[in-house]
């Protein structure tokens, strides 16, 4: 199983670099994760308002929120939430937020 | 994760993973307790199964593949796997065929059973063996058929590899990512898990937005509407996480004055029965489609820009479900060159200045016969086109074929290779690599962030709605 370090931390990914359990995720390993998905700088209130929503979502139902859900909860318009992860919800937003690979073709 | 070349047996070695197997039997999956999905059992003799199997599966096409090979070497010129790898042998395609042709000639082919070590007849002994199987046809072919198409003999390795993929399917020993998907088909009839009520508020929500981006009410998407021209079919990855591909198209088909629908079941396009080699999910999946188009009579099935999915829907189906072709079905590229072509849409080339390449998938352009349609289009709707090569039915896959995005634990190899992909992208020096697949979408971003090309990936449909000249009266005020 791969590892990446984080400020110092271990933290076990995937060959995707997705968290392996979702409590060992930590502010510092979205803020650290953030480059590699192509977020400039710091980690913006915006952001975190989305990380945020995916996480409670997913330790109340086990699955990601679907990106309907997620514009219409956070009250984010699709289009902001590319230039917000450009490598878009699943990839970069899940990631981030310390979700498990989603499953499928993507 | 890094640039050094990986040692083969690290990825032929890989164990069986089977937490999401046991998930599934805690849960009492509805898919595994009927019997859909198959969970790996050690008590049963699993080999003498898998030797039972192979004997019902053979077709005059895998036997051909498997008799015909002559180990010419052809192939590993071929293979993107082999052309990354050339200290590799393993990564040859007739090496990789060779690991169930090995097992034909020992059970079913008389020289193998008379003369298994002249002509290297082999069997598996345990699971594994079967374990190595598997991570030797779902970690190491993407199913892409480039080395079909340059085989002298005719051999289709990646049919002999789906065979082997769908024997072992049959044994629960399988890769974890496609047991889920299997899994999510066959209980929500998509890939990706998305319930009937997720789907219908999406298309609405998408509604909601074009009707404000057009300011125009009377747009609608239609669902379950009846006697229509087409019903339109997308990949669960545009409902579940970007529907904006489908909020252009159906603008498209509004601007065009279409009469089409959407159906509420049976939308899914793809099909997971492709790349785990399970004919009998492929007909379920396959099935829904059909009947969804018959039940709404609609007079054609419009298939979304998915490569797998128009291989699967307009091609393999029917016979997986075997299933009587009444209906016509189309790639969306079909559309929109018949509205290009007809007037009923206009675009304006100008919109889209950038430098553009076209990347062939796999499925449509070898496996299917989509080659000049969407260089049609391209044309039309951009200012800077320059061919990748090689190209059309000789381009290199994605390396993200054959449901390999989903088996993660493949990725480190499968972005190794990936570097033929990759010089072929830059020799191009395009800014934007177009493609007609998602999954070729997600598979090319991969390699473009590995390698740090400095391009990006768009889909037909993303230039069309660039280049769409909307009509004054609907332009927003």
């Amino acid at each position: 199983m791969p590892q990446i370090e984080i400020g110092g931390k271990t933290y076990e990914v995937d060959e995707d670099g997705f968290l392996q359990e979702l409590d060992k995720w930590s502010k510092e390993f979205a803020q650290g994760y953030a480059a590699v998905e192509g977020i400039e700088g710091e980690l913006t209130e915006d952001h975190w308002k989305l990380i945020n929503y995916i996480r409670d979502y997913y330790t109340q139902y086990g699955i990601a929120p679907m990106i309907r859900k997620l514009c219409k909860d956070c009250d984010f318009k699709l289009k902001y939430i590319y230039e917000m992860f450009p490598s878009g919800p699943a990839k970069g937003a899940c990631k981030l937020a310390g979700l498990s690979k989603p499953t499928g073709c993507v | 994760m890094s640039d050094k070349t990986i040692n083969i047996s690290d990825v032929v070695n890989l164990p069986l993973d089977l937490k999401e197997q046991k998930k599934a039997l805690e849960q009492k999956s509805p898919a595994v307790v009927e019997g859909k999905v198959k969970v790996y059992d050690p008590n049963k003799d699993n080999v003498k199964n898998l030797l039972e199997m192979l004997k019902n599966k053979l077709s005059r096409q895998t036997v051909s593949s498997l008799v015909g090979c002559v180990h010419c070497g052809m192939c590993s010129e071929s293979c993107h796997y082999a052309l990354a790898r050339p200290h590799d042998p393993t990564m040859t395609p007739a090496y990789k065929a060779d690991q169930i042709r090995q097992i034909f000639k020992r059970y079913i082919d008389w020289t193998g059973r008379i003369f298994p070590w002249w002509v290297h007849a082999k069997t598996p002994k345990n699971d594994e063996d079967l374990n190595r199987l598997k991570n030797i046809v779902f970690g190491t072919c993407s199913g892409c058929r480039r080395c079909t198409l340059n085989c002298p003999m005719g051999v289709d390795t990646a049919v002999l590899v789906r065979l082997t993929r769908g024997l072992l399917t049959e044994l629960g020993i399988v890769p974890e990512g496609v047991f889920v998907v299997d899994k999510d088909s066959w209980e929500t009839g998509n890939q990706m898990g998305v319930s009937q009520e997720d789907y219908i508020e999406t298309l609405e929500w998408q509604e909601e937005e074009v009707q404000a981006e057009l300011d125009d009410p009377s747009f609608k998407i239609p669902i379950d509407k009846e006697d229509c021209d087409f019903m339109y079919t997308v990949n669960p990855r545009e409902i579940k996480y970007d529907p904006r591909s489908i909020a252009y198209a159906c603008k498209v088909f509004h601007m065009a004055g279409e009469s089409w629908t959407m159906p509420s079941f049976g939308w899914d396009q793809t099909n997971f029965g492709l790349f785990s080699g399970d004919d009998k999910l492929g007909g379920y999946i396959a099935k829904n489609l059909y009947e969804a188009a018959k039940r709404l009579r609609a007079k054609r099935i419009v298939i979304s820009e998915c490569g797998h999915g128009y291989r699967s829907s307009r091609w393999e189906g029917y016979n997986w479900a075997k299933y009587k072709q009444d209906i016509p079905s189309e790639s969306v590229l079909i559309t929109l060159i018949r509205y290009i072509n007809q007037g009923l849409i206009k675009v304006d080339p100008s919109r889209n200045p950038l430098s553009i390449t076209y990347h062939d998938s796999c499925n449509l352009a070898r496996s299917g016969d989509l080659t000049e349609e969407p260089r049609w289009i391209l044309e039309r709707i951009c200012t800077d086109f320059r061919e990748m090569y090689p190209n059309r039915s000789d381009n290199f896959c994605c390396t993200g074929g054959g449901g390999a995005l989903s088996m993660v634990e493949y990725k480190p190899l499968r972005i190794e290779v990936a570097k033929v992909k990759a010089d072929q992208l830059k020799a191009t020096g395009a800014k934007l690599v177009c493609t007609s697949c998602h999954n070729c979408v997600d598979g090319l971003s991969d390699l473009i962030k590995h390698y740090k090309l400095d391009m990006q990936v768009v889909q037909i449909l993303d230039l069309v709605a660039e280049a769409l000249v909307i009509p004054e009266k609907n332009e927003k005020k």
